[in-house]
């Protein structure tokens, strides 16, 4: 083994490759053999042979800065990171219950109500929430699924366990990266598929195409499908032509799409105008509508709601999915999925303070600077404070924050994000990182073999989006021991 | 399986765009050879490039001087220069970045890597040293990617827009090429008998009709046997004759054509009984100028057609 890899040290976290000692997992063993056994230079061009095929291949995302958009390469670490099948299965199952429960849920809270009326969940919270959207109410899609495509965000604690730290049911990103991964490994890391059998992931827009099939209010072989981008200067469009392109949909913007008097959705064509059954829509709602939402959206498509009201066309995620993927209402999903499935649930939550209650808002102001605060609406990593990371004038201005608005502030003990061997320049460091695997769901359920693994690539760093320059790895299922 | 009118257009102009890289690769490389060829002070000048290409008010914009150095750094050396070779590869990847979708994915990459090599080793490759590689690395690159698309692609809308787009951009070069070769190597007549042959040579192997003549007509290049030959043969791909011909088919595929197909009926009866021999240098460019009129005619009724759409 090179010296890169023997003076690597894991931190006092859960490692995904090496153990304490400085050995690695069994399961991770002929992956690093391999790499450790590659002479200097041969690794340096495996390295630029990645970087070269991301160029070349344009795997790109755009970062918003003041000076205009930026078209970045993916960032990609060539060391993967290895999961087994055994462990993967429960996290799966896990994934299932919680994406059956979620959808039971979206569809409770838009018709009877009932879990309110059980008082699982007090109304309020989810009713104020500005994720609530009064134009779904009374709607019924199909199978009762609302969230057909849903990205949770895994961490494995320094227990070895993994935990659910949110679930994305709005536009999740990321899928494509995940395909790609694996695609970049192929090319330069060949040899390293005969030690190993990897479960494949680039079924994944065939599983999208099925889910999004089933859904067609028409009965037809072949139903017309698009997918719904806001256009090329969206940070995720690579994403949309890809998984336009691996279903064999056509790839629209507002413009392309029009609804008529019937009351049915209809795009331009060469051919003139032809209905539409399903829109994987990859805009938010607020935009998807200037009738019914954002009158000022020049990105949707007027009488989009009327269509989907009236069941002519199938929306995923249908609009209004939001109300789960709360922060608030998240503390609420294990207590869901004993109320609607009965069951115990399989994957874990990570503990939550809501700050809209009075003893748990006091127990976070006291241990703030223990906690990790987030605001319940935001994503992309925007607007958290990290307690044991911030300084104490980042913590008063929290503070101020959550009285002043409780209801929008929910805190969680800090987690020990696991690590992984990562190139930093010419070293081999370990880095935090997490998991999005994807869920879908419509006539039946189906999850990602792994997912897209995110990394913090600033040492000590928990944040891994690509948009604050994390970086992202190979994620393996395979046959083996830990 | 229908298309987006919008992708439609974007498709198109993908295909002019490359067509208009290869063509421009090749009209740079047939003058850069035949400079070398020719005893100096009865070269023609560089400038003609410019005015094949229409871009004398982009090159005052940029340089002063009109020579070879100016020239080229134009048409090779600027990405920005709506004329140059690096400009037409990155519209063109600006256009398949947005229909990546109803394209097979190796013409993504291959356009992507096109663009990486034109934007990168233009700014060298200006110099006489490395410019013939280059050219030539533009054209194997943008055949390669015409050899993907015609071995890959269905024959559906995709496949017929780019057809369009493509036959539509060669014979409007075709037409300028000739235009202004031959009004150049005309007003020199008097001053080098000896070397017209090689003027005439040089015309038709930018536009890749050299081997293609000599076969046909005759080893040694005639101006109007030449002229003919680009304009009329019918069985050389890149004549006019023989890119107005193929698109008549594609149009019959889509709906709507009846427009279209009257452009290509204009087209058609203007060029039908040309002979060169019929006309002297300034009555040839008045004809060549109304060709262009109606080829262009051709494009606004594809784009009125197909492209800009309202409900319907």
């Amino acid at each position: 083994m090179s010296k890169r890899w023997k003076s690597y040290r894991a931190g006092d976290y859960y490692d995904e490759l090496i153990i304490a000692k400085g050995s690695p997992r069994q399961v991770a063993r002929p992956a690093v053999k391999l790499l450790g056994e590659l002479a200097e230079d041969d690794l340096e061009a495996r390295r630029a042979a990645a970087e070269l095929a991301i160029r070349e291949m344009g795997i790109s995302f755009t970062v918003y800065t003041e000076a205009g958009n930026i078209d970045r390469a993916w960032p990609f670490d060539l060391i993967p990171r290895v999961i087994t099948a055994r462990e993967w299965t429960s996290v799966r199952r896990g994934l299932e219950q919680r994406s059956r429960a979620l959808n039971m849920f979206i569809n409770d809270v838009y018709n009877k109500q009932k879990i309110f009326a059980d008082g699982v969940v007090p109304a309020e919270t989810v009713l104020e929430s500005s994720n609530f959207k009064e134009q779904c109410v009374g709607a019924s899609p199909r199978f009762g699924v609302w969230a057909h495509i849903c990205g949770s965000d895994l961490i494995r604690n320094r227990d070895g366990h993994f935990y659910v730290l949110e679930d994305n049911l709005r536009v999740p990103s990321g899928v494509s990266y995940m395909v790609e991964n694996r695609e970049i490994t192929k090319r330069v890391l060949p040899e390293i598929f005969q030690n190993y059998s990897i479960l494949p992931v680039d079924d994944y827009p065939s599983q999208l195409y099925r889910t999004l099939a089933a859904l067609s209010p028409r009965e037809r072989k072949r139903p017309v499908i698009v997918v719904l981008t806001p256009g090329i200067y969206n940070s995720a469009y690579f994403e949309h032509a890809f998984l336009a392109q691996g279903m064999g949909a056509e790839l629209v913007e507002g413009a392309d799409l029009f609804v008529q008097d019937d009351d049915c959705v209809y795009m331009r064509t060469v051919d003139g105008p032809v209905r539409v059954d399903v829109i994987y829509r990859r805009i938010d709602e607020d935009f998807m509508d200037p009738e019914a939402f954002r009158e000022d959206s020049v990105l949707g498509v007027a009488g989009l709601m009327r269509a989907w009201h009236a069941g002519n066309v199938a929306i995923a995620n249908a609009p209004g999915s939001g109300v789960a993927d709360d922060k608030v209402v998240y503390a609420f999903v294990p207590d869901m999925i004993r109320y609607y499935l009965n069951e115990k649930p399989l994957i874990r939550s990570v503990p939550t303070y809501l700050c809209m209650r009075e003893k748990d808002r006091e127990y976070v102001l006291e241990n703030i600077a223990d906690l990790v605060v987030k605001p319940a609406n935001e994503s992309g990593g925007y607007g958290i404070m990290v307690g044991p990371h911030a300084d104490k004038a980042t913590h008063r201005k929290f503070a101020r924050l959550i009285e002043k608005d409780p209801r929008n502030y929910i805190a969680q003990p800090t987690l020990a994000l696991s690590t992984a061997p990562t190139f930093i320049g010419e070293d081999i460091k370990p880095r935090h990182l997490d998991l999005r695997p994807f869920i879908l769901q419509s006539r039946d359920t189906w999850v990602t073999p792994g997912g897209l693994t995110r990394v913090a690539m600033v040492e000590g760093s928990l944040v891994v989006n690509s948009s604050q320059g994390g970086g992202s790895k190979d994620t393996w299922i395979v046959e083996g021991r830990l | 399986m229908t298309m987006l009118s919008r992708v439609a257009e974007r498709v198109y102009w993908m295909a002019r765009y490359i067509e208009r890289a290869e063509d421009t690769a090749r009209l740079v490389a047939a003058y850069n050879h035949l400079i070398m060829d020719i005893p100096r002070g009865s070269e023609p000048s560089w400038e003609i490039l410019v005015r094949i290409l229409d871009a004398e008010t982009v090159f005052d914009e940029w340089f002063n001087v009109r020579n070879e150095q100016n020239v080229l750094r134009l048409l090779m050396g600027e990405v920005d220069a709506p004329c140059s070779i690096p400009y037409a590869v990155k519209s063109a990847r600006e256009n398949v970045r947005t229909t990546r979708d109803v394209l097979p994915d190796e013409v993504w990459e291959l356009v992507n890597e096109l663009h990486l090599y034109s934007a990168e080793a233009a700014e060298k490759s200006v110099g006489r040293r490395n410019r013939q590689a280059y050219l030539e690395q533009i054209i194997q690159r943008t055949q390669v990617i015409n050899g993907v698309l015609r071995s890959t692609l269905c024959r559906d809308h995709s496949y017929r827009f780019i057809k369009l787009g493509q036959l539509l951009e060669r014979a409007d070069m075709t037409t300028r090429i000739i235009d202004v070769g031959a009004s150049d190597i005309l007003e020199r007549e008097t001053a080098g008998q000896g070397i017209d042959h090689l003027l005439w040579g040089t015309l038709l192997k930018s536009l890749s009709a050299l081997g293609a003549y000599r076969r046909l007509i005759e080893p040694q290049v005639e101006k109007n046997a030449a002229v003919n030959f680009v304009f009329m043969e019918a069985t050389f791909p890149r004549s006019v004759r023989f890119c107005i011909r193929e698109l008549k088919p594609e149009l019959a595929e889509l709906s709507n054509a009846k427009d279209a197909q009257r452009a290509i009926e204009r087209i058609r009866r203007k060029l039908r009984g040309f002979e060169a021999e019929q006309f002297d240098q300034a009555e040839l460019h008045v004809y060549i100028d109304e060709l262009q009129l109606l080829i262009n005619g051709l494009h606004q009724s594809i784009r009125d057609t197909w492209f800009i759409s309202d409900h319907g």
